[in-house]
């Protein structure tokens, strides 16, 4: 399983790191949200509110809903999902390997983010260093449950349109937690209680998708 | 092309023994999940999901709660309340604390004396009892118990 | 026979029931103490949130497992759980419109953040999602496979929802019926007046479950019959 994660988790990357996507479409697009949220804060507001870490996850939501199907899409191409299905390769492994691959391009674009956050609605560098370990494990939970969606929602031959609606009653909680811990990091709360709900957040999509990617992909 | 059926062996083969591992790894996964859920629950967590402190809570956290604004519960203390003009104010208790609550706004139609009221606002000070409210709630109990019918009624219509 | 008897019966014995229940619920039982005639809103109100949250929900993700489960997989597994979520999305929306009607006069406000209500509005979106997902689909039996699998994972707001209240400060009210020692706090004949109220609710489920099914079949039946038509036509085209 770990194997075929592994295998997976690199082609995805792979794939990523020759078209430039991530590069030239999903960071301009996350920096240029994260200025319109700014913007629609106002001059008065946006340098001085307490909004940042709510926005920030908001910008990081629909990085990953744009994330998820280009995702869904490299795997519908010429005929990938049937050469995976007659290779025999466990769908648990599967889930787990683009799950990573996920995880690892949301990672990238969530530094960058940040370090957008920090420097257009001026949220202090401190305590966003210190929320960056909650927001990677949120990050992950977020691929985790976003690869899930992702197939449910028909693996980029579906409409396009049905994936926000799916996903967003199950990212709300996520950004909740996010939100409410990076806050907690700025004011100097204690972050271990964060820590733990996003890691149980993180195993229960890990689990699901174990169990039930391979219902999903089966045909 | 007489050769090629010799080549292929197309006898049937067993499957892969897939079910077993999949039937531990699915009581695994559950396990782990039961596990989780277990660890959030033991832990009384998500504090800052509450919806209002009580005022024992608001007390013990008083310097790091300062000015700032928060939702406060407690039960007005009888004959205490007072309607201004600007709303009302009262002394509302919790536990063996108690704090003065200036309210700006018309109070809901059941606030009165002994029932819970969730109030939204801030301390004056980092040290005073008194509670600057922007808004009233009241938060009714679970308990419903049937009206004295020899009870009077208020002036306002309803059987107290 | 009693099948039969019993299928005849659940029509006019939920509508019995339910006129009972708003007999007993307007005219016969008291006002309350603090709230006077708003209490009566809680002869419709728990009932809906249990129709909606436990029953409905509760059916349609019990049916999603027996799908998913080789050894039960079925078409009427499939048509049991979506009915019963269309059913369920109808009463949650119910059960937030009864609800906001009864927190504007007692809380003061329509609509507030705490953990009840949002879990609640949260839930309602994974119902509609589930319908969504529904038509989203042709294929029969990859749609009943999608949806099996969103509906369990939706299942796993039904405890977050019940038990926020007990989990934390919420402007809701805590357990009213199953309280965790046990003990009633409503009396006499409102109790006995909302025990009815969730009974006849429950069985209204069933009947709209019921109704909405049949619905599902004859749907599924005229689609074959109209394909049938069309492949017959098409043959009758080749063969001039």
């Amino acid at each position: 399983m770990i194997r075929t994660a592994l295998l997976v988790a690199g082609k995805d990357l792979r794939i990523e790191r020759r078209s430039r996507v991530l590069l030239w479409q999903v960071l301009p697009f996350g920096v240029m949200a994260l200025v319109l949220s700014g913007l629609a804060l106002g001059p008065a507001h946006a340098g001085n509110s307490s909004a940042g870490p709510g926005l920030f996850y908001l910008v990081m939501l629909l990085v990953t809903l744009l994330m998820i199907n280009r995702s869904q899409v490299i795997e519908g191409s010429s005929g990938t999902r049937t050469s995976v299905a007659t290779l025999g390769l466990d769908p648990a492994g599967v889930f787990l390997g683009k799950a990573l691959a996920l995880a690892v391009e949301l990672w990238i674009t969530g530094v960058v983010v940040l370090a957008g956050a920090v420097l257009l609605l001026h949220t202090a560098l401190v305590g966003s260093a210190e929320a960056l370990p909650s927001v990677l494990v949120i990050l992950a939970a977020l691929a985790a449950a976003g690869t899930l969606y992702g197939a449910l929602s028909g693996g980029g031959q579906g409409p396009a349109t049905l994936l926000p609606v799916l996903s967003f009653p199950a990212f709300a909680p996520l950004l909740i937690a996010g939100e409410r811990s990076y806050s907690d990091a700025l004011h100097g709360g204690s972050l271990w209680q964060w820590w733990l709900i996003s890691l149980v957040a993180l195993v229960a999509y890990l689990g699901i998708g174990i169990l039930l990617y391979g219902v999903l992909e089966e045909s | 092309m007489p050769d090629t059926e010799d080549t292929f062996d197309l006898t049937p083969v067993a499957a892969p023994p897939t079910k077993r591992r999949g039937r531990w790894r699915t009581i695994g996964v559950l396990v782990v999940l039961a596990l989780a859920v277990l660890a959030l629950l033991s832990q009384g967590l998500l504090h800052s999901l509450n919806y209002f402190e009580t005022i024992d809570q608001a007390m013990s956290s008083r310097a790091k709660l300062g000015t700032d604004t928060f939702r406060l519960e407690g039960v007005v203390r009888p004959h205490t309340i007072d309607r201004t003009s600007r709303g009302a104010s009262f002394w509302m208790t919790g536990g063996d604390k108690k704090v003065f609550v200036d309210a700006h706004g018309s109070p809901p139609q059941l606030f009165q004396a002994d029932i819970p009221v969730v109030v939204e606002g801030h301390f004056t000070s980092e040290t005073s009892d008194t509670f600057i409210a922007t808004q009233i709630l009241v938060k009714h109990t679970a308990s419903y118990i049937a009206a004295h019918p020899k009870r009077v009624k208020a002036p306002n219509g309803t059987v107290r | 026979m009693i099948k039969q008897l019993s299928q005849r019966l659940l029509g006019p014995v939920t509508l019995a029931l339910l006129a009972l229940t708003f007999w007993l619920g307007l005219w016969v039982t008291p006002p309350d103490r603090i709230q006077g005639n708003l209490v009566r809103l809680l002869y419709i109100h728990p009932a809906i949130a249990w129709v909606g949250l436990y029953v409905s929900f509760g059916t349609s993700v019990i049916a999603s497992c027996l799908y998913l489960w080789k050894r039960t997989r079925s078409t009427i597994m499939d048509r049991v759980a979506y009915c019963a979520m269309e059913v369920s999305a109808i009463f949650i929306t119910l059960t937030l419109i009864t609800g906001s009607i009864w927190g504007r006069p007692t809380w003061g406000v329509w609509w507030a953040w705490d953990a009840r209500l949002t879990s609640t509005a949260i839930l309602l979106v994974f119902a509609l999602g589930y319908l969504a997902l529904r038509r989203a689909n042709d294929d029969p039996e990859l749609r009943a496979r999608r949806s099996a699998v969103f509906a369990i994972i939706a299942a796993i707001n039904v405890p977050i929802d019940h038990f926020s209240v007990d989990w934390w400060h919420t402007l809701h009210q805590g357990a009213t019926v199953f309280t965790q020692n046990g003990n009633f706090l409503v009396h006499g004949s409102m109790l006995w007046t909302l025990f009815l109220s969730l009974f006849a609710f429950t069985l209204l489920f069933f009947w709209l479950l019921r109704a909405r099914y049949r619905l599902e079949v004859l749907r599924d039946q005229r689609y074959a019959a109209s394909l049938d038509e069309a492949l017959a036509q098409r043959r009758r085209e080749g063969v001039h």
